[in-house]
């Protein structure tokens, strides 16, 4: 039993982090330019547990709460499971299938240059193949188009339950690294914004918000740990533990971004400031693949 | 990072389930105060006649010498065979121990850590005083050198097992003068010493479990320092962060019992067709689990680097107030019959008026958001 990254991880993490940094910073989440989902794919992360590929779901789950934490494209997640369990190969859109009502309109997240989208329904993943240029809006994520699919087109179940596991593993990732990012985002501002001729993180007021935030994270990130370890060593509780992942990484991003805001004052409310960027990515989130209550209390399906 | 044990230490985890099957005593611990305290101590020797007290102590002086691993693994199945709660010997093993351990001389560790082992001294702990309580610094009960003996006067506050302890962890101003973190001391003080008066406490739980203790002159010589004079809070915080690391694995596990346990309670009642009770359920389902995880990633940074992480600090606050979570879903589902609880009853009311000490004892829960927002997150300290 080690729930610590090795030393191959963390540098893998280091890796992911820089060059995050460098080619998809958090403040240009507003909009991503069309070369970079070529250069995600040039990185290794559409697939990184695709057969052959050999990487373990700890080492994706701590990939992809870096890439979360700068907000990178969702078709990331949806591709990177493609990746591994659909019969299609190429990039895969997000979509919703929890949710939707039979008759409606289905959305789908991230379309563009995707050829198949994918999504959860019950306990198993379903792929469709999508036609070329769908086009898709902005919705309340700025960096997320949407597409509203009338009808929706018949999805094709995975037979494999592990399919649905891992995307709602991969987005408990993402939905950490939303909540790291608003926490630190939090902290950062709290050190340097002055009121009362002092930082305001100095005010007990404003530095249990802060602390509140690490604690969502620290029991979120841990979680999300134990429920990639359980994927990989494929234990008969995995499914719970992706679970709690899932419920208490997604409290955390959406606790966490609400809190940022607050922290941020005046300046948290604007267009302008980033700490929206957060928030609204972690109500996004929150629609993809979520815990279910059943799972939580352990009852079979 | 995986989360699979070894052969090794699931050998280990059958013995520790097979001694616990045949040994966990059928009563349950005694309510009266002195006859609890005698099933404490027989329960603590026989633990030790066995092998299972101080799994991860030294062997030199009467522990196992095991890894922290192993520690985490007895106080598992610990908790799964119902074994009693540590009781009066809390201190001891916990606190007191774990401190002596790290700085103390080998004629004190040679003393005293075996007679804690084997459930023969009782140990308090003497930190709070009236009027340092959050603010620990504010230490004012004091202890003049007279030839080799320290001379102690002051007072001490919320020290439970006070009145059936045989020792004390004790922090004193030994410096005339001194300020805050400066010139404190910390010394074993006998509890049989004169001068020593303990003055019971009731909580609102109605159990008597702490007290308030006056020290008038009370002699404690010189060689029961430990870690030397004026090095007081060095030593008294290696202490609270052994408690913030490691020491509430116990608490943790049992709180991975409890929820179960409730939703089984849930269940047979039909409670849990209510959505909100489901919910609230599901939601500590997962956060127990969380802890269990955060607890596990403690542990590895011990292993792997000798000391608990900084979010050490982080688990104490979740185990806290997620332990008040539980102890509130208990109430909850127990409904109006939880008016008919008198003083002198040792049930569910009085777990949950009892857990209040979790955030309040051993550091606040807004002392803990301190420590985190400083230490973790980099915020100025303001203090």
């Amino acid at each position: 039993m080690d729930l610590t990254p090795s030393t191959e991880q963390d540098m893998l993490v280091a890796a992911t982090a820089d060059w995050c940094r460098e080619n998809m910073p958090l403040e240009q989440a507003r909009a991503r330019p069309p070369h970079l989902w070529g250069e995600l794919e040039a990185m290794g992360w559409t697939g990184m547990t695709a057969p052959g590929m050999d990487l373990d779901h700890a080492s994706e789950a701590l990939v992809f709460a870096e890439l979360g934490r700068h907000l990178a494209p969702v078709a990331l997640l949806a591709t990177a499971v493609a990746a591994r369990w659909s019969p299609h190969a190429g990039p895969a859109a997000l979509a919703l299938l929890d949710n939707h009502v039979p008759g409606g309109s289905l959305r789908v997240l991230d379309p563009h240059g995707a050829v198949q989208a994918l999504g959860v329904l019950g306990h198993l993943a379903a792929v469709t193949p999508l036609p070329a240029d769908l086009g898709g809006e902005p919705g309340l994520d700025l960096s997320v188009p949407i597409v509203h699919l009338d009808p929706a087109p018949p999805f094709e179940a995975l037979p494999d339950p592990r399919a649905a596991l891992h995307l709602q593993l991969l987005a408990a990732a993402y939905a950490l690294g939303c909540a790291d990012a608003a926490r630190d985002m939090a902290a950062g501002y709290a050190q340097v914004r002055e009121q009362f001729d002092r930082p305001i993180g100095w005010f007990q007021a404003l530095k249990h918000i802060c602390a509140d935030m690490a604690v969502r994270c620290a029991a979120a990130r841990s979680q999300l740990y134990y429920a990639a370890c359980a994927v990989d060593a494929d234990t008969p509780d995995a499914a719970f533990h992706i679970a709690a992942a899932r419920q208490l990484a997604d409290q955390a991003a959406i606790d966490n971004g609400r809190a940022n805001v607050q922290v941020h004052g005046g300046i948290g409310m604007t267009d302008e400031a980033y700490p929206h960027l957060c928030l609204k990515r972690a109500h996004l989130l929150s629609f993809v693949a979520p815990a279910r209550r059943q799972t939580l209390l352990g009852e079979a399906a | 990072m995986d989360i699979l044990f070894s052969t090794e230490e699931h050998r280990f985890r059958e013995q520790c389930r097979d001694w616990l099957h045949a040994n966990v005593p059928a009563e349950r611990r005694p309510m009266d105060a002195a006859e609890a305290i005698e099933f404490d101590k027989a329960w603590q020797r026989r633990l030790f006649d066995a092998g299972w007290a101080g799994i991860n102590w030294p062997v030199e002086y009467g522990g196992r010498g095991l890894s922290i691993v192993q520690q985490v693994i007895w106080l598992e199945e610990y908790a799964r065979a119902h074994a009693p709660w540590i009781g009066a010997n809390f201190v001891g093993i916990n606190h007191g121990g774990p401190t002596l351990i790290l700085n103390a001389s080998e004629a004190q560790k040679e003393y005293h850590l075996p007679r804690i082992l084997r459930g023969e001294a009782i140990w308090c702990q003497g930190f709070s005083e009236p009027g340092a309580g959050s603010d620990l610094a504010g230490i004012r009960t004091r202890a003049r050198i007279e030839g080799d003996e320290l001379v102690v006067s002051g007072t001490k506050i919320w020290t439970s097992f006070a009145h059936v302890a045989d020792w004390q962890e004790l922090v004193v101003r030994t410096e005339e003068g001194s300020q805050r973190h400066k010139g404190l001391s910390w010394v074993i003080c006998s509890m049989h010493a004169p001068g020593i008066e303990v003055r019971p406490i009731r909580k609102m739980s109605g159990q008597v479990e702490f007290a308030q203790v006056f020290y008038d002159d009370v002699r404690v010589p010189l060689a029961n320092v430990v870690g030397g004079l004026g090095n007081g809070w060095k030593v008294a915080m290696s202490t609270l962060s052994f408690e913030r690391g490691t020491g509430f694995i116990a608490d943790q596990v049992k709180q991975s019992q409890e929820i179960e346990e409730l939703l089984e309670r849930a269940r047979a009642t039909g409670a849990i067709r209510d959505d909100r009770i489901a919910d609230q359920l599901a939601q500590l389902r997962a956060e127990v689990a969380a802890l269990r995880a955060m607890t596990y990633r403690n542990i590895s940074e011990v292993v792997r680097t000798g000391q608990p992480g900084p979010e050490a600090s982080v688990i104490r606050l979740f185990t806290s107030e997620l332990g008040q979570r539980l102890e509130r879903m208990t109430l909850l589902l127990a409904g109006e019959a939880i008016l008919d609880f008198r003083y002198g009853e040792d049930d569910l009311v009085a777990d949950y008026l009892r857990g209040f000490a979790a955030t309040i004892a051993g550091g606040t829960a807004q002392i803990q958001r301190d420590i985190i927002a400083e230490r973790l997150l980099g915020l100025p300290k303001s203090r």
